[in-house]
């Protein structure tokens, strides 16, 4: 079957009641989500993934993975919307990736051009997911091609590549990052294992023997860690929303950011596919071209439509190309695309170059979904923006307490065991204490998902040669990959030696 | 930021790391004759974990000595003690929350927990909380049991 028939039968699965259904929850959760500061996407993805595997856990497996799979992703990239609004009204951004919006966006909605703003920022996102879709059907059928020919040896290598990359562009300190990554791979060794049935690290007690559950360390870490932070830190609540005139761009608008919509988008998907450079990174990446473009460059963060138009594109690009290692290779390139696959292999089904023979179903119905949900969002932002931002009205007092108990149901409704609880608790605070002292949590949540499937291909590797370790060097792919590897840790090390500022990717 | 929590976080992970080889040599070997067992992975993390923690104790060390020359710490952002006993007593509840959880049920705990921590966030309104946490606790269980069919622990057993 050809492409173009995949992608009927993607829409056809999207299409279904239900799904849309789900498309739209999700797009409208996550938008709330981008809204809510202290919310980022990973923490609604994680929040979610409980929630939706009890909603779903009357339909056939294959079916509930794509179900829900819509929905996660749909908070997603909603997340990416939600974050331009209060950006651009209330100069508070929502993400992470967000933070450049609000450079211009601010001070267009001052100028009274907020509903220009919001709306060119809306247009620009819908058309870099387009992009990003675009890409993601033209790249998935040859990578996943490519990928069939890997051996345990280049999988082993890929897998050290895409660890090495969040690690490497995950913090402050490649040492603190690095440390989580290892104390991630070291968590995901607990339990039984796979290969030769051996208990490792349980001692003795039976609720270890399954591992430790996935679930429960990353919405402890990234739910919970962000409630803490925000009871303990508390920031002042300043500005006043913006009003928002009209909706609708002008054409003038319209015309001026045409042309950074379609830059952002380029250059943001091709930021997005690289592991471990997420939404912010091309957020920046966007501004900082637009700027070096422009003719005007002087009216730049003095409300030029550019600066909105173009990361805003770049940042929902981004989150598109991030789907593309994760369906054609099986290896997540951020945070919360690792938390994506983490919710996929819940349902038996394991993301990789087999996901489009064995599940066409799961992976077209989800880019067909994503078509669809960015659609949903153009329709649902341009008219109700101001419902959205109204969401940041919601007092603290209430939002965080129901955030602690939907985790705590949430865990309990898929494990139902207290010890998932506590070590739920425990990782909430060990959350916002890493985060409190820059060690990055991506990292460590990305290791525990790869762990297991890093250690399983090394052995396969190893029994192929016999235990000879040069097996890795020998194939020129996986050499490749780890020379790679390598100097996505060396380089920035060797650029911060030499006094010179790394950007660093601080969403996930 | 502070170097204390560095320091000793490099400490408990030069232990952990110990711990971890000491552990992993004990794991069995394979019944048959792969030549790697399940020994070497979890081996080879506690060595890197090791190295690791001994570069980040360093590393803090270096900076804490830099910033006694420089003299004074850089400023950090203080977590006041109304925060401090907000998030204790949240924390606290939450623990609680979860220890009696399947002992009295889903929704008694639930609406203490909730009552308890809207009204340390913010001590006003408490109508407001009373009906927004039974409204929670009711709803989720209801939700869960009758619409999707899941179990909650429901009620005290006596």
């Amino acid at each position: 079957m050809s492409t173009l028939q995949f992608l009927a039968d993607g829409f056809a699965v999207a299409l279904q009641w239900q799904n849309l259904l789900f498309a739209l929850v999700g797009v409208i959760i996550g938008t709330a989500v981008g809204v809510l500061p202290g919310i980022g996407p990973m923490s609604g993805v994680a929040l979610l993934i409980p929630v939706t595997a009890t909603i779903t856990a009357g339909l056939p497996t294959e079916a509930a993975a794509t179900s829900s799979i819509i929905l996660l992703a749909g908070v997603y990239y909603g997340a990416m919307y939600g974050g331009s609004t209060t950006s651009i009204l209330l100069n508070t951004p929502g993400e992470s990736s967000s933070v450049v919006t609000t450079l211009d966006g601010y001070q267009m909605a001052k100028q009274g051009r907020a509903g220009s703003a919001l709306s060119i920022a809306a247009i620009g996102s819908f058309c870099a997911g387009v992009v990003a879709l675009l890409g993601l059907i033209l790249l998935a059928n040859p990578l996943s091609k490519l990928a069939l020919k890997f051996g345990p040896a280049e999988y082993f290598s890929l897998m050290l590549l895409g660890l090495a990359a969040v690690s490497g562009l995950a913090g402050r300190s490649i040492t603190k990052a690095l440390i989580m990554t290892v104390l991630g791979l070291m968590l995901g060794t607990v339990g039984i294992d796979a290969v030769s049935g051996i208990e490792r690290f349980t001692f003795g007690q039976p609720m270890l023997f399954s591992g430790i559950e996935f679930l429960t360390i990353a919405v402890g870490l990234f739910a919970l860690g962000e409630v803490f932070k925000t009871i303990l830190e508390k920031e002042e609540e300043d500005g006043q929303l913006a009003k928002i005139n009209r909706v609708l761009p002008t054409k003038q608008d319209l015309k001026d950011s045409a042309v950074p919509i379609a830059r952002g988008s380029l250059l943001g998907f091709f930021i997005g596919v690289l592991p471990g450079a997420g939404a912010t990174l091309a957020s920046f990446f966007s501004y900082i071209t637009e700027k070096k473009f422009s003719k005007t460059p002087e009216q730049f963060g003095k409300g030029h439509i550019a600066g909105v138009a173009g990361p805003e594109s770049a940042n929902n690009a981004a989150s598109g190309g991030a789907m593309i290692p994760l369906l054609t290779l099986g290896i997540p390139g951020s945070g919360t695309t690792a938390i994506l696959m983490g919710a996929l292999i819940m349902y038996n089904i394991q993301p990789g170059p087999l996901l489009f023979d064995e599940h066409p179903q799961v992976a077209w119905g989800l880019i067909a979904s994503m078509f669809i949900g960015n659609l949903m969002l153009l329709a649902l932002n341009m008219p109700l923006v101001r419902i959205f931002a109204k969401i940041i009205e919601t007092p603290k007092k209430y939002l965080l307490p129901i955030i602690i108990a939907i985790s705590i149901f949430g865990v309990y409704a898929v494990q139902f065991a207290t010890f998932d609880l506590f070590l739920l608790v425990a990782c909430g605070v060990l959350g916002y204490l890493f985060a409190k002292n820059d060690y990055p949590v991506a990292p460590l949540v990305l290791a525990l998902v790869l762990g297991p499937m890093i250690e399983n291909n090394m052995r396969r590797a190893l029994t192929i040669s016999n235990g000879d370790f040069s097996i890795f060097i020998i194939k020129p792919l996986s050499l490749l990959f780890l020379v790679v590897a390598i100097s996505w840790l060396l380089i920035p090390l060797i650029m911060k030696i030499r006094g010179k500022n790394v950007l660093i990717n601080e969403e996930g | 930021m502070s170097y204390t929590f560095d320091k000793t976080f490099s400490i408990t992970l030069l232990a952990l790391s110990i711990l971890f080889i000491f552990q992993a040599t004990q794991i069995s070997d394979s019944a048959y004759g792969s030549t790697v067992g399940p020994k070497i992975f979890p081996l080879g993390l506690g060595i890197i974990l090791g190295l690791l923690s001994l570069q980040l104790f360093y590393e803090s060390w270096k900076k804490a000595v830099r910033e006694r020359v420089t003299g004074g710490p850089t400023t950090s952002s203080k977590i006041s003690s109304t925060e401090l006993k907000k998030f204790l007593i949240i924390l606290g509840s939450a623990l609680a929350y979860v220890f009696f959880l399947e002992k009295i049920g889903y929704m008694i705990t639930t609406f203490l927990f909730l009552c308890i921590s809207f009204q340390t966030m913010e001590r006003t309104k408490l109508i407001y909380s009373i009906i927004i946490a039974a409204g929670f606790s009711l709803g989720v269980y209801y939700l869960f049991t009758s619409l999707l069919g899941g179990s909650l622990p429901s009620f005290p057993i006596f």
